[in-house]
């Protein structure tokens, strides 16, 4: 038999409201008051959040590179030379490797770094003589980039 | 080092170091960049802003320390006490007269970042005016850095031969009056 009055008048009205709001409320379950409850509260605050952690994405990028950057000036500095120094003679002896990288092995590899700290000093000494010798004595070896096919 | 356990690395990558910085005869702002460097933790690879790797530094001889040019009498240290006429300025020379340690103090100051961990990092400063250093930071010091400024000879530490024997540069005739 058809019911015609009393449960036409009983629907499930979104069957998901405790799941949707779960989904947002969840990410605030670490804020501080109401926020991280009240689903009106919430859903401000987690928007802001996630703005938050958006722009915060791009900063990382610079903060990490910062960082690297002072690590390595700190370990060349060790060994007599200065930042700006090794990058470019680094870069003129086509030594690729980025910040990443070499603040990682100045950390963790003190002896490699050391190499390179001596590649980039002999580099700089090649210069030297490039530019005030006569140009009759021949270029050095980290000079000659070799060019890989 | 390899055969250190963990932990035992890990102290020993972190551990805090006590350094000794002789002033005499230093500019206070060279002496200030060496000690902010080391107090933030900045001349190790290992640096992290928030990884608490600051060093301490102690500063000796501080009387004597040496401002090039004029700056003894044209430099200027101001401070307000707060309340209505409370605005003193003194130069440098009547500060250090009134207290030797406030230069090197004021100009490692100005040279941290401004931020909370600033405080703790002057707390890790120890400067002392003579070259007289309690027993217990005696015991501490692992290194003397070297000194920034190349100290110039003076004329009274010449010898005589030296003296003689540098190269006569021109004769005075003989109306000229050497002071």
């Amino acid at each position: 038999m058809v019911f015609l009055s009393l449960s036409c008048w009983i629907r499930s009205r979104g069957p998901d409201r405790y799941w949707k709001v779960q989904d947002i409320v969840k990410n605030a379950k670490h804020f501080r008051g109401r926020k991280n409850r009240c689903y009106k509260l919430a859903v401000k605050a987690v928007r802001r959040a996630f703005v938050y952690a958006t722009k915060g994405r791009r900063l990382k990028k610079r903060y990490m590179r910062t960082l690297w950057i002072s690590r390595i000036a700190a370990a060349s500095r060790e060994h007599g030379m200065k930042y700006p120094v090794l990058m470019h003679n680094l870069t003129k002896s086509s030594v690729q490797l980025n910040r990443h990288v070499i603040s990682n092995l100045a950390i963790t590899e003190p002896r490699s770094f050391l190499s390179l700290a001596k590649v980039a000093r002999a580099r700089q000494q090649e210069g030297f003589r490039a530019a005030l010798g006569d140009g009759k004595e021949p270029v050095g070896v980290f000079s000659r980039v070799v060019l890989l096919q | 080092m390899s055969s250190f356990s963990r932990s035992a690395q890990q102290w020993a990558t972190f551990a805090r170091s006590w350094f000794l910085i002789d002033a005499r005869m230093q500019p206070p702002g060279k002496i200030a960049t060496m000690c902010a460097i080391r107090l933030q933790g900045k001349h190790k690879p290992i640096y992290h802003a928030m990884s608490d790797c600051g060093d301490h530094i102690v500063v000796m001889n501080t009387k004597q320390i040496a401002f090039s040019g004029n700056k003894w009498e044209q430099k200027v240290y101001s401070s307000h006490s707060g309340y209505p006429g409370g605005f003193k300025q003194l130069t440098a020379a009547q500060l250090h007269h009134k207290d030797p340690k406030a230069i090197v103090k004021l100009s490692v100051y100005g040279m941290l970042p401004r931020n909370l961990h600033r405080r703790t990092m002057m707390q890790r400063l120890h400067i002392f005016p003579d070259d007289e250093l309690p027993d217990d930071i005696l015991a501490n010091l692992t290194e003397e850095l070297p000194q920034p400024r190349e100290i110039p000879k003076q004329l009274s530490e010449f010898t005589q031969e030296e003296i003689d024997a540098f190269p006569r540069l021109w004769t005075p005739p003989e109306y000229y009056k050497m002071k």
